[in-house]
């Protein structure tokens, strides 16, 4: 049987690898694909929530709305991150002929 | 009587400072000496005409004035800025503005060729704005304002030609010791406010004072006199400020802003006779600064030096005056000697400009007969007047000084020491006429010396140098002054008879010293006679060792008799060595040390600079967390939320 600590389980296990890969990785389309990675983990978890409510008194049966609601709000937002991210990424690209992110330092006093 | 036009006495002159100093450099010449000029000349007419009316009001209230405006007013401290034209600052105001005018007359001729004469307009202007401020004030505070300004003046006048390293070193003495005198003068103006809460003149003559309180405050009052009027142990700034152009010692180091002091003096005479104690270290002072002062003019080969140390020397006398009770006779003399000295430097100044700017008299001789007759002439009334070997001017005034020293009785009743049994001080009058009357011979002695060196005998300057007369602009003044030296007499004829003499004249604007009426120790003529004795005496002194001819022999002749005294009196008897290394040394050394130890140390090393590196290393510590990489900074906080969520959830 296939409970709710199983999808928990699996979010954690995406988000931490998402996570790692945003940290780790040096190609920055890489990193964008990992930070997909981290917020499909999140609405994972939203939707397991969602399905498996913690109080007694759902509203309907199908559990509590506003878990689907979030995820569409996060994977627009997600869609639109990723096109401006990717834009990002291709000026970049332009103009230092490079996508490693280590050589993307001009933050630094 | 109030009126409202006074205040244009002091303001024109300030009005020309402005119109020259600011403008000076663009205004056509001729139009710069006009105004300089006119803003002198035009208060002289105001002032003829104020003093035509002080003249004809009698009483103690024989006085025009006005109340300008409120300076300020603090709690119950109200400074006004009120000018009062009396009997005595009214004749000085005369003087000012009269001697002023033919000084920057004389300046047009001297000062042509110079080009920074706009600059030179500018500071003369100002100064006598400020004289007249000084003069004309009718409370301490204003007073003061005019003191410094003058001394501003000087400084500046002194140091005109500031690119010589030894002319502007000269201004910063002159500024410097006066400053010493100034600080004196203040702090007896906060005497003087803290115990009766005014500071015009007014209503001081009545506040009542402690005896202490009056001391206390007329000694440091007569501190400033000490510093501005060039008197022991101060007078050392004077002959070092003759580095200025000769007209400048003319006005501000002879005739006008060193007798400030004495004018302080007799102005504040009400102070003054209820502190005897003050009044007799006053003609002490001056007595001993009047000998010292002649002593070392006798040394002198500087034409100009010799007349700073006669200035310093009559100056002396000045205060004897005014120190013995007698402030008609004190400040008589700074009228007379107004003019005489007035004419000595402008005479000297011409012959420095005859000669090109030669100065030692040693390289000097014989200009009477090489075309500088009227120069001679005029130098030769006005020793004549200084030395009183004929009764013209200074003949009186000195005379009437020394007179009424030896008479006087205000200081019989003190006592050397508070002890009541300790030796009375009756002696000190006479004391005072004595040296006085040897200060009279040297006078006479080192005067003539100068005359004689300078204008007889055979020339001894290079031969390329041409002498030459002045321009009319600069005899003409010559003339007036030798004139004034003159009639001036009229002013200082001993008879009390007569209606129009100084001492008549100034009745009921002196205070009255205490001890009584003045003796007769000596009859009047006897005085005379005896005035008369030593100033001839000088002169054949003079004439034996400088006749004519034997040109610099005198000063060899001294030389090999009392080598080491005309030593020691040609540096000055090492004054400004003494005070080098006991004051200036010193100081300079506290300073170094302060400004090594708490300057460069601790202000700049630690306070300053430390800080900086402070933050500077604090800075360069944090700067390797900001290395500019994103991931490093993800994983940064990344590790923070484990530790926030390690902390929350699982400890919590």
């Amino acid at each position: 049987m296939v409970g709710p600590l199983h999808y928990l389980f699996l979010g954690a296990v995406l988000f931490a690898l998402g996570g790692v890969g945003v940290v780790v990785r040096r190609n920055a389309l890489i990193v964008l694909m990992s930070i997909e990675l981290m917020l499909n983990a999140v609405n994972l978890t939203f939707l397991t929530f969602s399905r498996f409510p913690l109080v007694k008194s759902a509203p309907t049966q199908a559990g509590f709305l506003s878990g689907h609601t979030a995820v569409f709000f996060v994977i627009a937002v997600a869609a639109a991150e990723a096109a401006v991210g990717l834009a990002i990424v291709i000026a970049v690209f332009r103009s230092r002929s490079s996508v490693n992110v280590d050589e993307f330092d001009t933050l630094k006093f | 009587m109030e009126v409202s036009w006074l205040y244009l006495i002091p303001l024109l002159p300030l009005a020309g400072a402005a119109v020259n100093g600011l403008l000076g450099r663009w205004l056509p010449k001729a139009w710069l000496y006009a105004v300089a000029l006119l803003v002198v000349l035009l208060p002289f007419c105001i002032g003829v005409f104020a003093w035509w009316q002080v003249a004809h009001i009698e009483g103690e209230t024989a006085q025009v004035r006005q109340l300008v405006y409120t300076w300020f007013s603090v709690g119950s401290l109200r400074v006004d800025l009120g000018l009062t034209f009396d009997r005595l600052s009214g004749t000085l105001v005369l003087v000012v503005t009269g001697v002023g005018f033919l000084i920057h007359l004389y300046s047009v001729g001297y000062m042509d060729e110079d080009p920074g004469y706009w600059r030179y307009f500018a500071y003369l202007n100002l100064f006598v704005s400020m004289m007249l401020l000084l003069v004309l004030s009718d409370n301490l505070v204003a007073m003061f304002v005019g003191w410094e300004g003058v001394g501003l003046c000087s400084y500046l006048l002194i140091g005109f030609w500031y690119d010589d390293d030894a002319k502007a070193y000269a201004g910063r003495k002159a500024f410097i010791v006066n400053r010493i005198g100034d600080f004196g003068f203040l702090i007896g103006i906060f005497v003087l406010y803290l115990y009766t809460g005014q500071v015009s003149f007014q209503a001081l003559k009545v506040a009542p004072l402690s005896l202490g309180v009056a001391s206390a405050a007329a000694a440091l009052l007569f501190v400033g006199a000490t510093g501005k009027s060039a008197q022991l142990p101060l007078y050392v700034w004077l002959p070092d400020a003759m580095a200025g152009p000769t007209p400048v010692s003319a006005l501000i180091h002879a005739a006008t802003m060193v007798t400030a002091g004495v004018y302080m003096v007799a102005r504040l005479s009400f102070l003054y006779v209820q502190a005897p104690g003050v009044m007799a270290v006053v003609a002490v002072i001056g007595v001993l600064t009047a000998l010292i002062g002649a002593v070392i003019g006798t040394s002198q080969t500087d034409i100009k030096r010799v007349l700073a140390y006669s200035t310093v020397s009559q100056l002396g006398y000045m205060f004897v005056g005014v120190g013995v009770g007698a402030f008609a006779a004190g400040t008589a003399h700074l009228i007379t000697h107004a003019f005489f000295k007035a004419c000595l430097f402008l005479g000297s100044g011409a012959v420095i400009h005859g000669l090109k700017g030669e100065q030692d008299m040693a390289r000097m001789g014989g200009l009477r007969r090489l075309g500088l007759k009227h120069t001679a002439a005029t130098f030769f009334i006005a020793t004549v007047a200084i030395t009183g070997v004929l009764p013209i001017s200074g003949f009186f005034s000195k005379d009437e000084i020394l007179a009424q020293a030896l008479n006087t009785r205000a200081f019989d009743f003190l006592t050397l020491l508070p002890d009541p049994g300790s030796p009375r001080l009756a002696f000190l009058g006479p004391a005072i006429y004595a040296i006085g009357t040897v200060t009279a011979l040297i006078t006479s002695f080192y005067m003539w010396r100068c005359y004689l060196l300078t204008f007889e005998g055979e020339y001894r300057g290079p031969p390329e140098v041409h002498p030459h007369e002045a321009p009319w602009v600069m005899t003409l003044p010559l003339w007036v002054l030798a004139a004034l030296s003159v009639v001036g007499a009229l002013i200082v004829l001993p008879s009390r008879q007569l209606p129009f003499t100084w001492e008549h004249f100034t009745e009921g604007v002196f205070a009255r010293p205490r001890g009584g009426a003045p003796l007769e120790r000596l009859p009047e003529l006897v005085a005379f006679g005896i005035a008369l004795v030593v100033a001839w005496a000088g002169f054949a002194a003079a004439w034996s060792l400088y006749a004519p001819g034997r040109g610099l022999q005198g000063d060899e002749r001294i030389a090999r008799a009392t080598p080491r005294l005309r030593r020691a009196l040609a540096s000055a008897l090492y004054v400004d060595a003494l005070y080098d290394r006991i004051l200036v040394k010193p100081l300079w050394a506290t300073a170094r040390g302060l400004w090594r130890a708490a300057d460069a140390m601790i202000i700049d090393g630690l306070l300053v600079n430390g800080s900086a590196q402070l933050v500077a290393a604090v800075g360069s510590a944090l700067r390797r967390f900001q290395n500019g990489d994103v991931q490093r900074y993800a994983a940064v906080t990344a590790v923070g939320v484990l530790i926030l969520v390690y902390v929350f959830l699982v400890r919590g």
